[in-house]
């Protein structure tokens, strides 16, 4: 999956576990900031996309990141990791 | 009024709402129980599953955005979506803000909560325990309704949920009831709801003979107190009631529907599901009920019997009412005809539209009734509705685990005769 695929795959989860149309989540969107996102959603959120993507994500891990596009970086580099 | 307590306030009933088979406003649910007919119908998820029964009563689909944002009712199991939307419509019929309301108190009564979530999740994850979806947890709770009716309404009072199986959501009104007459609340809202149409649930009820096994005619297979009965039909649904105290309502300018007259709650100790087939236990829980009410037998206007149509509740109901009001026998009415079982929401359900019922001065027939041993017992209504004049209804409701409730509820129009 090239970083572009996976870049829609997550934010077609966001989007779901958020109940917004898929557009309205960008690379730039802030979870915290503009959804205030709880630690229950990060957790599906990561449900999700582990059973997506095959891989363990560790919810610290996404708690720390500033918006998706931090998100989509780490798991593009999990997967070339795992290639 | 009783005797119990020290001071007791009048309760007013100011709100009401509910979802329910056959109807989704309080208005919708009266056409339905006035056209006698059921609202049953073959499900095609449990013919796939193949499922012993295959027909239920459901909810019809309404629209949830006018209730809930979708990130909310994801997190939600389908109970706790009817309820936040029952209660919404009852908050807004009282004439209530839908949020700020810190000074109310909640009471949900639930048979089976969680245990559509657990159907459906439990098969799915049996060798993947840790892959379950992260709100099971919140979806499965035994008070997962009470608690998001709370959040959404930011009530800071007692938020409970009461479990007396089918008779649950009467529980919830009366023990709410009085919370209000001994003061510990001035304002609550209270009803009760379950959804569970899954195949495995209905497994359960007809493994226990409980319901019943007309897949070829679901329509006619809801018959209370018919001879040729032979078990409930699922119902799923959700009702709730605004209660305050009399003078605060009056106070805010309040509609006043009605009142909150008399309560009892009494249990079997018999059977953990048969209830005492010659109605005493039935006759005294309803005789406590007036008496709470300080009504003899002729003041009630009508009955809306528990009436399930499986053969031991409604041979020994039956007999109950027969027992309690002689020869000042009301017409008595069953909806279950109509809605099927909505079990932790059925008393509630009762409730309310027992009370529409006493207000507008009609009671509905019974659905699928021809007659029989027990209905020869009983005034009950059938062909089309009765005409009466405006006075209490009481409201049956009878639990497996043998847990009696019933409720005396007053239109507004009615006066108490010296």
């Amino acid at each position: 999956m090239d970083r572009s695929e996976l870049s829609v795959l997550v934010r077609t989860k966001i989007a779901s576990v958020m109940g917004v149309a898929e557009t309205e989540v960008t690379e730039q969107t802030d979870l915290r900031e503009e959804y205030q996102v709880d630690s229950l959603e990060l957790m599906e959120i990561g449900a999700r996309l582990e059973s997506a993507l095959g891989v363990r994500i560790k919810v610290d891990a996404l708690l720390e990141m500033e918006n998706v596009g931090d998100a989509v970086d780490a798991l593009h580099r999990l997967s070339l990791e795992r290639a | 009024m009783s005797e119990r307590g020290g001071r007791r306030h009048r309760v007013a009933i100011t709100g009401l709402g509910l979802k329910a088979p056959g109807g989704l406003t309080v208005d919708e649910a009266m056409e339905a129980l006035l056209s006698g007919k059921s609202a049953a119908e073959t499900l095609p998820h449990l013919v796939e599953a193949r499922s012993p029964v295959t027909f239920a009563c459901r909810v019809p689909d309404f629209e949830l955005s006018s209730y809930l944002g979708p990130r909310e009712w994801r997190q939600m199991d389908r109970s706790a979506v009817l309820m936040a939307a029952a209660t919404a419509d009852a908050v807004r019929s009282a004439g209530l803000a839908e949020t700020g309301q810190e000074d109310m108190g909640v009471a949900v009564g639930t048979g089976m909560a969680g245990l559509d979530v657990a159907a459906e999740v439990a098969p799915a994850h049996v060798d993947d325990p840790a892959g379950m979806p992260t709100y099971t947890v919140l979806r499965i709770m035994a008070n997962s309704a009470a608690a998001r009716v709370g959040l959404r309404l930011g009530a800071k009072k007692s938020c409970l949920t009461y479990a007396t199986a089918c008779a649950s959501g009467a529980t919830a009104i009366g023990e709410s009831m009085e919370k209000i007459r001994s003061g510990e609340l001035e304002r609550v809202v209270a009803g009760g709801v379950d959804s569970a149409l899954s195949p495995l649930v209905l497994g359960a009820f007809f493994r226990v003979g409980a319901v019943s096994r007309r897949n070829d005619d679901p329509g006619a297979a809801s018959r209370p107190f018919d001879r040729d009965r032979d078990g409930f039909v699922m119902g799923e649904g959700a009702a709730m009631m605004v209660m305050e105290r009399w003078e605060s309502a009056e106070a805010r300018g309040a509609t006043i529907l009605g009142e909150a007259l008399g309560y009892a709650s009494t249990s079997d100790a018999h059977h953990v599901v048969a209830p005492v087939q010659d109605g005493s236990s039935a006759a005294a829980c309803m005789r406590l009920a007036l008496a709470d009410a300080g009504l003899a037998p002729a003041g009630i206007g009508h009955v809306n019997a528990h009436g399930t149509a499986t053969v031991l509740n409604d041979r020994a109901e039956a007999r109950g009412i027969a027992a309690c009001f002689g020869d000042d026998m009301p017409p008595v009415t069953a909806s279950k005809g109509v809605t099927g079982h909505l079990v932790g929401g059925a008393g509630a359900f009762e409730a309310v539209m027992g009370l529409v019922c006493a207000a507008r001065g009609l009671v509905p027939p019974v659905a699928n009734l021809g007659g029989g041993p027990d209905a020869d017992l009983l005034d009950l209504v059938t062909g089309g509705p009765r005409r009466i004049p405006p006075a209490p209804v009481l409201s049956n409701s009878f639990g497996f685990g043998g847990h009696n409730a019933c409720l005396v509820l007053a239109p507004a129009a009615w006066d108490r005769r010296p």
